[in-house]
């Protein structure tokens, strides 16, 4: 794989003795990122934005999310769980959020925190921030880091369309630790665990684009603690509380595609799914769409529910939420939070905290910095494309004999690995004839 | 680097292909955003233009160290009047295409304000002749 600079770290790792090379991941990637390498797939860190589409589709099982171990939040006295509610919809509704939570409490948290409670703050910073630039006519949510990868590396063009704002988590432990440190906890003592439902969150706490200082101390996947709860829930009878206040309806829908869009002012658009993603986006690029307003834009289907690392069908964790909602809809949740005493307010501190300073386009198609060496470079691919069967065979490698002539003007292949231009042997030669027709080429694209 | 792409006579879901591909190759130059988003516009709305008041033609795109120079050439009825087709708002789309959300009279004002150079030769009952060109620099 290409070395230099690597801008972008991940939580995604191949399983080597699982991966059985078969191209599968390869395939669906993206943003081209898998190579096969040694009969294994190999991810390319600067290409890789974490939608968790190659997990999806590995056959094996290959393809795992690292996680924190769960004995560090032991190195602190509090241990705040940090929950989103795509966590909740994981689990049947004859189950209270009660019995879920003190299963929590069971496994060793100290606290519960509900990252939804910050949707009213978020809010403000969102529209703070489309006030603060009525020069820009589409805003993108910054919600799915997926997406903001995305369009780093594949539509660097839009990078200034993404809301510059860091996760609603970022937010949600900075308030937590606010409050445990108001009731006189030291700030070494309080570590943060948020449970996450993908990979991108991950690196977005890790490995944050606002290259900011994170509170989370660590992260747990949402199928692993799933795991773990639905073995005690059973005999849960316990009725334990989040710190924060009751969520509302739209707090708990936040998670789901257009739970989001649905609340700002003017126009809004909710777009979810990894190709709904990709094809809105070329639109907005090329303006072939005029899309003014915000757009919600989600890597999974369905939204977070659709998450990598939840357990449970999309459309029945959906449900089980808009089941949710319409219960805290006739507890007038809403109207207790209103007539509560919390303070809703956003610090100063937190509203610079929050801030993403700078959104840096990554292209991943541009050959070299220098014109002219490029433009060499894309000629000499064209020509190499051309020459190459255009099965997309996958043979070689790469996934895509587009892609591999990328790689071979890159320096990352060799043309001889095309099993068309240089086949085995007269027999291999004689087969892929009578499949493929004459594709097979002599080796001359490159004199 | 030279591309050629063929229009088809009103078919208005499979244009725009050309201006991917050259979307592509010119992300690949790490040509400014700015001037991909000119030559993309201009090519489709031209593209556009042959499949909708024409019948059918051909794309060349020419790359080179400073320009893109696009050519959309066409079989059609060429225009009549390009002073009067140049002015925004003036349209003769058909009840057709303006139902495929085209006919705002819109396109040749953009192609002019996204390239710096445009030519059209057009001759009536033979066809029209689009030349535009984008500067890198
Ligand atoms: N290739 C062409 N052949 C014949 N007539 C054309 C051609 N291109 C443009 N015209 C004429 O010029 C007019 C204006 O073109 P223009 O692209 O500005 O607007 P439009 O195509 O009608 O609408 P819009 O581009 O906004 O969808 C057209 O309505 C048509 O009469
Ligand atoms: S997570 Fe997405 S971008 Fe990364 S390697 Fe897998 S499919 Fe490609
Ligand atoms: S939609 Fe949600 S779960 Fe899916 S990648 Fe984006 S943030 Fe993660
Ligand atoms: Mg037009």
């Amino acid at each position: 794989m290409p070395t230099g600079e690597i801008y972008f770290r991940h939580s995604l790792r191949v399983n080597d003795y699982l991966c059985q090379g078969c191209t599968t991941c390869m395939r669906t990637c993206p943003t081209a990122a898998i190579r096969i390498r040694g009969g294994k797939a190999v991810i390319s860190d600067n290409k890789c934005v974490d939608c968790g589409e190659c997990m999806k589709a590995c056959p094996h099982k290959a393809i795992y999310i690292k996680q924190d171990d769960f004995g560090l939040i032991e190195n602190y006295r509090y241990r705040v769980c940090l929950v989103p509610t795509t966590f909740i919809g994981q689990f049947d509704t004859k189950y209270k959020t009660k019995a879920i939570y003190s299963c929590l409490l069971k496994l060793g948290f100290t606290h519960i925190y509900e990252v939804e409670h910050e949707v009213p703050r978020m809010m403000e910073l969102y529209n703070r921030y489309m006030e603060d630039h009525p020069e820009i006519s589409t805003f993108i949510s910054p919600y799915c880091p997926a997406v903001t990868r995305l369009i780093q590396v594949r539509f660097p063009s839009l990078v200034d369309n993404v809301i510059h704002v860091r996760a609603p988590l970022e937010l949600a432990s900075r308030v937590i630790v606010k409050r445990l440190m108001d009731d006189g906890a030291r700030r070494e003592s309080i570590g943060v665990f948020y449970v996450t439902p993908c990979a991108a969150k991950i690196a977005a706490v890790k490995y944050p684009v606002s290259g900011k200082e994170t509170y989370v101390s660590g992260v747990i996947n949402m199928d692993f603690l799933y795991n773990k709860v639905l073995l005690m829930l059973h005999d849960s009878d316990k009725n334990a509380q989040p710190i924060n206040h009751a969520l509302t309806a739209r707090d708990v829908m936040w998670p789901l595609a257009g739970g989001e869009a649905v609340n700002f002012k003017g126009y809004q658009y909710a777009v979810d799914g990894l190709q709904n993603v990709l094809n809105f986006l070329e639109k907005l690029e090329d303006e072939a769409v005029d899309a003014p307003g915000l757009v919600e834009m989600r890597i999974c289907d369905q939204g977070c529910v659709g998450g990598v690392l939840t357990t449970n069908d999309r459309f029945v964790a959906r449900k089980r939420l808009e089941y949710r909602a319409r219960l805290f809809e006739r507890l007038e949740n809403s109207k207790l939070r209103e007539s509560s005493n919390e303070d809703n307010t956003l610090t100063p501190e937190w509203i610079k905290d929050m801030e993403i300073p700078d959104i840096k386009p990554r292209s991943i198609y541009k050959l070299n910095d220098n014109y002219a060496e490029a433009f060499k470079m894309a000629e000499r691919m064209k020509k190499i494309e051309k020459a190459l069967p255009g099965v997309n065979c996958s043979a070689c490698g790469a996934p895509s004999c587009a892609a591999l002539a990328e790689d071979i003007v890159r320096g990352d292949a060799n043309a001889d690995t095309c099993v068309f231009i240089n086949p085995l042997s007269k027999t291999s030669k004689d087969a892929m004839n009578r499949i493929w027709g004459d594709r097979i080429k002599s080796n001359k694209e490159e004199q | 680097m030279h591309y050629t792409f063929k229009i088809e006579r009103g078919n208005f879901t499979d244009a725009g292909q050309a201006s991917s591909s050259v979307k592509r190759t010119l992300k690949q130059l790490g040509v400014d955003p700015v001037n991909i988003k000119r030559t993309v516009v201009a090519l489709f709305e031209a593209e556009i233009n042959a499949v909708a008041h024409a019948y059918g033609g051909t794309i060349d795109v020419d790359i080179d160290g400073e320009k893109i120079v696009m050519v959309v050439a066409d079989e059609g009825p060429g225009i009549p009047n390009i002073d009067l087709a140049m002015q925004e708002g003036w349209s003769t789309a058909s009840p057709q295409v303006r139902e495929m959300g085209y006919g705002a009279g819109m396109g040749l004002p953009n192609i002019k304000k996204n390239t710096d150079d445009l030519k059209i030769d057009t001759k009536i009952g033979v066809g029209t002749t689009v030349t535009m060109t984008v500067y890198l620099t």
